[in-house]
C-alpha cells in the first residue's frame, strides 16, 4: 500500500541499523545498570529519589555519631577510652543492620514488583535475553547498592576511629586488619538482604506488600525466637535461633570479626560451619526461588 | 474449541493463484499448539514475508499463540516455528531481529520516553551509544520527539502507544508483531497508528505483522492477509484481491426490472432481487461488462449502480462475537 506523497516531512533521522548487537551480555548488563538507576531514583521524578536517599543519609547517622564520639573521647578524656567500650567496625552491622534491611525492603520491591504490575516485563520476556538473567541482574543491581550503603558508614567509622586516635598511622598499623573485614562482612549483609527482599518482591503483586513483608517477617521471627527460645533450654534456643531472620548475617559477621556482638546471640554458640552453611542455605534458596518463578514467566 | 466445528467447506481464499512471500521472514509449518485440551493452533502451515501482513481473527481464535511461538515464549507440541529460518527456541537471539507491540500497558510511568527507549534498545543488545541515537530517532519517528524527556505516565493514550511502538521499532528489528496496535484508540488516534505503521513499512523497509480483530483496520494497512479461526488458516491471500473478488454489485432501475433480470439470466449472472435493487454477488472482471450488455439489452432505465466492496466483516460469520469491536 502505497502513500501519496503530498508534502510530507521525512523523518531524516530515523535509518536502518548496521551497527554491532552484543545480545545477552549487553541486554543483562543493560537490566542491571537500569537497577542502579531505579533504585536510587535516577532519571526519575523527585519524589522516586526521597527514600533511597533518606535511607543513605539514615544509614550513615550511626556511624558518624561513633566516629565523632570515638574521635572526641580520645581527646576529651583519654583516660576513659579503654573503659568505654566504643562501638567498633564488628558491632556496626549488628546496630545498623535493621536500617540495611528496611532499606533493601522499600528499593528491592521497586526493583521488581512494578515491572510486573506495569506488564513491562513483557517487554524483556520478548527481547534477547532469558527471564533468568532479567532477575539475576536485577538482584546483583540491589547487591552492588546495598553493599555500598553498607561498606560507606564503616569507612566514616574508620576515618573517625583514625583521626580519632592520638598517633593515627599506629592505629591503622594495629587495626588495618578491620578493612578486609569490614568489606566481607558487608558484601555478607547485603548479599544476604538483598536475597531475601527480591524473594519477598518476585512474589508480592505491590511494592507495599513486599516491603510490610520483610519488615514484618523481621520483626516478628525476632520476637518469636526470644519468647521461644525464653520458655526452651539453652540446647534448643540455639538452634531455634537461627530462624531469626535478621540475625542470620549477623552470625557470619561474628565470625568474620571473631568476635561476640550483643545482638545476636543465641545461635552463637553453635559451630561456625553451621552457621556459614545455615546462612548459605538461605541465600541460595532464595535466589533458587526467585530464578525458579523468573523462569515460568511467559507473555 | 473444537477444531472440528470449523466446516471444512469454507472456502480457503486464493489457495489455487497463492504466491508465497518473496522473502520468508516466518514460516508455520504444521505448527501445533496444545493446552492440556484446548487445541490452540491446529497444524497451520504458512508462510509471512516482507510486507504488512494482517493476522486476523476473533477471540481464541490462536493469534496470540502464534505470536507467542513466532518469539519463542513456548514450545510447540508439534510441528514448527521458523524466525529468519531458524527456531526461536532454541536461541533467543534471534529476537534482537523482532519486534513485539503488545495489546496491553506495558510501560513503566516515572521515566521518560527518552531513557525509556535508550534502555529498551540497550536491553536488545546495542552498544549505549548507539541506543541513545536510535531512541531520539524512533522518537522523531513516531513524533514524539519534543516530549521525549517528559514522564511516560503524564502521557495520553495515544502517546503511550506510540511509545509503545517506538520500543519495538529501536532496535531496527527485521519484523515487528504488533498485537491489536489500535486498541483503546479514538479515530483520529486510530488513523494515526495505522499511517504510522503503513509508514514504518514503506519508508523503512521493515516488516510488520499485525494482529487485529478489527477488519477495517487489516483493510487499510495490511498488504497481506491471514485469517485463523479456531487455531487454523481460513483464509490467505493479498488484500486487494481479497476485497476485489468479493464485490457485490447493487442495481437499481426504475423500470423492467423482470426484463434486466431475464438478461442477467441469459448470461449466467445469478442475481436475485433485494428490495428495490438487483443484487450480483461476486463480480469480477468480465462480468461488468455482461451487467452493462444485460442493461442494454433490457432497455431498464438505470437509477444507480453501485458497486458494494465486501468488507472483511463479510470473511466471518454473521453470528460471531467477536466481530464486534471490543
Amino acid at each position: 500500500m502505497s502513500e501519496s506523497p503530498t508534502g510530507q516531512v521525512f523523518d531524516l533521522g530515523f535509518s536502518r541499523y548496521e551497527g554491532k548487537r552484543e545480545g545477552r551480555r549487553r541486554s543483562t548488563l543493560a537490566v542491571y545498570k537500569d537497577g542502579l538507576r531505579t533504585a536510587m531514583g535516577l532519571g526519575r521524578g523527585g519524589k522516586a529519589k526521597i527514600l533511597p536517599w533518606v535511607f543513605v543519609s539514615a544509614s550513615m547517622i550511626p556511624a558518624l555519631i561513633f566516629a565523632l564520639i570515638a574521635g572526641a573521647v580520645d581527646r576529651v578524656a583519654p583516660d576513659f577510652s579503654e573503659e568505654l567500650d566504643l562501638p567498633s567496625h564488628a558491632d556496626y552491622y549488628a546496630i545498623a543492620g535493621i536500617i540495611l534491611f528496611l532499606f533493601a525492603a522499600v528499593v528491592g520491591p521497586e526493583l521488581f514488583c512494578p515491572d510486573r504490575s506495569n506488564r513491562t516485563i513483557n517487554l524483556y520476556l520478548v527481547r534477547p535475553l532469558r527471564p533468568t538473567n532479567y532477575a539475576a541482574a536485577r538482584w546483583a543491581s540491589l547487591v552492588t547498592i546495598m553493599t555500598v550503603v553498607a561498606w560507606i558508614p564503616q569507612l566514616i567509622l574508620l576515618l573517625g576511629l583514625t583521626l580519632g586516635a592520638p598517633k593515627p598511622g599506629t592505629y591503622l598499623a594495629d587495626h588495618w586488619t578491620d578493612i578486609p573485614r569490614f568489606l566481607l562482612a558487608g558484601i555478607v549483609i547485603a548479599v544476604y538482604v538483598s536475597t531475601i527482599a527480591s524473594l519477598a518482591a518476585t512474589f508480592a503483586k505491590r511494592r507495599a506488600y513486599a516491603a510490610a513483608f520483610l519488615v514484618g517477617l523481621f520483626i516478628l521471627t525476632a520476637a518469636v525466637v526470644g519468647s521461644v527460645g525464653a520458655a526452651l533450654s539453652d540446647d534448643t534456643t540455639k538452634w531455634i535461633a537461627l530462624l531469626s531472620v535478621g540475625d542470620v548475617p549477623l552470625y557470619v559477621n561474628d565470625l568474620i570479626f571473631g568476635e561476640q556482638t550483643s545482638n545476636a546471640e543465641e545461635a552463637s554458640p553453635l559451630p561456625g560451619v553451621i552457621l556459614v552453611g545455615w546462612f548459605l542455605i538461605v541465600v541460595v534458596a532464595a535466589g533458587a526461588l526467585v530464578l525458579r518463578r523468573y523462569r515460568k514467566l511467559t507473555l | 474449541m473444537d477444531p472440528a466445528s470449523t466446516s471444512p467447506t469454507r472456502r480457503t481464499h486464493g489457495d489455487d493463484t497463492y504466491d508465497p512471500p518473496v522473502e520468508t521472514l516466518l514460516r508455520a509449518d504444521k505448527l501445533t499448539k496444545r493446552y492440556g485440551s484446548v487445541i490452540a493452533l491446529d497444524g497451520v502451515s504458512f508462510e509471512i514475508g516482507g510486507t504488512i501482513t494482517g493476522l486476523l481473527g476473533p477471540n481464541g481464535a490462536g493469534k496470540s499463540t502464534a505470536i507467542k511461538l513466532f518469539l519463542g515464549l513456548t514450545e510447540p507440541t508439534s510441528g514448527r516455528a521458523e524466525v529468519l529460518g531458524q527456531s526461536p527456541t532454541q536461541d533467543e537471539q534471534i529476537r534482537a531481529r523482532l519486534g513485539y507491540m503488545p495489546e496491553h500497558d506495558c510501560l513503566p510511568s516515572a521515566v521518560n520516553a527518552a531513557e525509556f527507549l535508550k534502555h529498551m534498545a540497550e536491553v536488545s543488545g546495542l552498544p549505549p551509544r548507539h541506543a541513545r541515537v536510535r531512541a531520539a530517532d524512533t522518537l522523531r519517528h513516531v513524533g514524539l520527539f519534543e516530549e521525549r524527556y517528559r514522564p511516560i505516565g503524564g502521557y495520553s493514550t495515544g502517546m503511550k502507544q506510540r511509545v509503545k511502538l517506538a520500543q519495538a521499532l529501536v532496535h531496527d528489528p527485521v519484523l515487528v508483531l504488533l498485537d491489536e496496535p489500535t486498541a483503546g484508540l479514538d479515530p483520529s488516534g486510530r488513523e494515526e497508528m495505522l499511517a504510522l505503521v503503513r509508514k514504518t513499512h514503506s519508508q523503512f523497509g521493515i516488516s510488520l505483522v499485525m494482529s487485529s480483530h478489527l477488519m477495517g483496520d487489516v483493510e487499510r494497512t495490511c498488504e497481506r492477509i491471514l485469517v485463523l479461526e479456531n487455531g487454523r488458516v481460513v483464509q490467505q491471500g493479498e488484500t486487494a484481491t481479497f476485497t476485489e473478488d468479493y464485490e457485490t454489485l447493487y442495481i437499481e432501475v426504475t423500470a423492467r426490472r423482470s426484463e434486466l433480470m431475464a438478461a442477467l439470466a441469459a448470461r449466467q449472472i445469478d442475481a436475485r432481487e433485494d428490495g428495490a435493487a438487483v443484487v450480483v454477488e461476486d463480480v469480477a472482471g468480465e462480468t461488468y461488462d455482461h451487467i452493462r450488455d444485460a442493461l442494454v439489452e433490457a432497455d431498464a432505465p438505470l437509477r444507480r449502480l453501485a458497486p458494494r466492496r465486501r468488507a472483511l466483516t463479510d470473511l466471518f460469520r454473521t453470528d460471531d462475537e467477536s466481530e464486534k469491536p471490543a
